[in-house]
């Protein structure tokens, strides 16, 4: 176990620098002039010399690429990603300030969506072929097929609007977050939903459950003792890996019910290439991904004997 | 807006009958073929058909419910809403086609050439994927729009380096076997060039399940290209993409009710029909799902 244990914390070690060599070369891989950038994304039309000097000065752009990636790394290390170039402002402190609405967003969402899928899940697996289960089916189906940003709109017009709840909206911030984590954590328990029912169905078909139905056991109590621990495993695995998902599916939910998080100014930060603002997010986003997959995979080598013996993939 | 990455368990090999047969005799096969034959005719065919030129404003004609002339109504600057949406699908899917097209070759090559040379290249080539696939796929598509800028074609760059890598380790993963199978040796006992060999034993295998899995992104790709460009970093003004005409009609909710349905439609049905189309290629190809 210790063994599989050392060798999956290589993997995310060298995952966490190969993203950061990538991230950092972002910046000198970035077509056009650097000090041009800075200045378009300050929208300054027509620099003066000095100002050209002081900003390659300001942001290390005259020395070689190595200095400055080990002077960039030595920063981040410390949580100083550099300055925005459109405001001037520490990185760091411009997306920090927004992130806990972020969290609130993700982390409600991501309980929404875990229960929802589990109580759908069941429901298929408990009738399955039967009119509940193919039900599910058609919903999840649908609901795959509608990315989270049409689903918003869709609530909001017909639903929200329609309804002539609309002043619930500007009822203040609990109401925004409570739709806007739902409709996200909603949309994507469709396809969790479809992945547990698989894995119930499957465990259902083998010999213990077999044995449990033959024994005059009840469907419910076959489903929740001899199906459902052994699903939930690899769901959990499974749900880890997809967290990236809803970390990048954000942004456009925070966009449409202007929720004050790290999307909106990431897409400020998009559209005008401001690179530093650019790298930590990418960076802080996949740290926050390699982790959560680390822990997700630490849990299933601890509990799952099969693991610990096998290579990583 | 999520790219999942689709999985296959087993071998993967053609159906023995015609494929598209097979696919009008599976269940939700047949629905994915009509859906997806409809859509892509309204692609290719739409804009010879359609009355009103796509991106002229008319602000005589500015919101015009739908009616006569205007069969799905027009927009806030009197654009007909049905020639924008016919000329957004060629983005759209086309879009989707082209980036789906794009990774399955790079995997292709970058999983065979791996499989192939073996040893140290495959081990570099290898490990750079494994760097690629520990990112998660829509950020590493935010980081690459970071560094090239907004705009429709920076968006399919973006796209594909964002899901390139797990199609190459697919592909090396089916080619390396492919490479050693009894029959490409027997080939090569027989003095068949390699390149032949290549050809004929180790891209075959390779191919079918790249395919597979190149439909079953589709959808994601559709959603992924409409989601980027309502949040303003993929196609530009004037042009017509389902995405962008959502972020255009978003603050005229109770004014024009109208706008928002057919781009949400359209993008829920292609959607759909490329999920239903990969569902039934990945029941078709795997010997357990044909029935």
């Amino acid at each position: 176990m210790g063994r599989a244990l050392v060798m999956r914390l290589g993997q995310a070690v060298l995952a966490a620098f190969g993203a950061s060599l990538l991230v950092w070369l972002m910046l000198p891989l970035a077509p056009g002039d650097p000090v041009d950038m800075i200045l378009n994304a300050q929208r300054v039309e027509e620099p003066t010399d000095q100002h050209i000097a002081a900003l390659r000065d300001r942001f290390g752009l005259d020395r070689p690429l190595w200095q400055r990636y080990l002077v960039w790394i030595g920063g981040v290390v410390q949580g100083d990603f550099g300055l925005s170039w459109r405001t001037g402002e520490p990185v760091l402190s411009g997306l920090m300030r927004r992130l806990p609405a972020t969290l609130q967003l993700v982390g409600l969402s991501f309980v929404i969506s875990v229960a929802w899928s589990l109580g759908l899940a069941l429901v298929a697996a408990r009738w399955a072929g039967r009119w509940p289960d193919r039900l599910v089916l058609a919903y999840t189906r649908l609901l795959a097929a509608t990315p989270s940003f049409v689903l918003a709109l869709l609530v909001l017009q017909f639903v929200v609007v329609g309804m002539g709840i609309g002043l619930v909206l500007s009822g203040g911030a609990g109401a925004t977050l409570i739709i806007a984590a739902a409709i996200l954590g909603i949309d994507r328990a469709a396809g969790w939903t479809q992945l547990l029912r698989a894995g119930l169905l499957e465990h259902l078909a083998r010999g213990p459950a077999d044995v449990a139905k033959a024994r005059g056991a009840r469907p419910g109590r076959v489903l929740a003792i001899y199906a459902l621990p052994a699903a939930l495993l690899p769901w959990m695995t499974a749900l880890g890996i997809s967290l990236g998902g809803l970390i990048g599916g954000a942004p456009i939910l925070e966009m449409i019910f202007t929720w004050p998080g790290i999307g909106e100014h990431v897409l400020t930060a998009l559209s005008v290439r401001d690179v530093p603002v650019i790298q930590a997010f990418v960076l802080i986003a996949v740290l926050a991904y390699v982790a959560a997959s680390l822990v997700v995979d630490a849990m299933a080598i601890m509990l799952d004997p099969r693991m610990r013996h096998a290579r990583p993939a | 807006m999520n790219l999942r990455r689709a999985t296959l368990s087993g071998p993967v090999a053609p159906p023995p009958r015609g494929i598209l047969a097979a696919l009008l005799h599976h269940p939700s096969g047949r629905w994915g073929v009509v859906l997806g034959a409809a859509l892509a005719a309204m692609a290719v065919a739409g804009p010879w058909v359609v009355a009103h030129p796509p991106n002229v404003p008319d602000y005589a004609a500015a919101l015009r419910p739908p009616g006569s002339g205007y069969w799905l109504g027009t927009d806030a600057t009197g654009r007909d809403q049905l020639s924008r949406l016919v000329d957004g699908a060629r983005r759209s899917l086309g879009g989707a086609l082209a980036v789906s097209v794009a990774i399955t070759l790079i995997g292709l090559i970058v999983g065979t050439l791996a499989a192939l040379a073996g040893r140290w290249v495959d081990a570099a080539l290898m490990r750079f994927v494994d760097v690629i696939m520990a990112l998660p796929g829509l950020i590493v598509a935010f980081a690459v729009i970071g560094l090239l800028g907004p705009g429709y074609v920076n968006l399919l760059i973006a796209l594909i380096a964002a899901d390139w890598a797990y199609k190459a380790r697919i592909a090396r993963a089916c080619a390396f076997d492919a490479v050693r199978s009894p029959a490409a040796e027997v080939s090569r006992q027989f003095g068949v060039p390699e390149w032949r060999v290549v050809l004929h034993h180790v891209l075959p295998p390779v191919f079918w399940p790249l395919l597979v899995l190149g439909t079953l992104g589709l959808g994601g790709q559709i959603a992924a290209i409409s989601a980027f460009s309502f949040l303003g970093l993929g196609v530009q003004v004037p042009h017509a993409e389902w995405g962008a005409m959502l972020a255009d009609t978003r603050f005229l909710f109770t004014v024009a009710p109208w706008l928002l349905l057919g781009p949400s439609a359209c993008i829920l049905l292609s959607v759909l029909a490329s999920n239903l189309l990969g569902e039934a290629l990945r029941d078709l190809a795997t010997p357990e799902g044909r029935s």
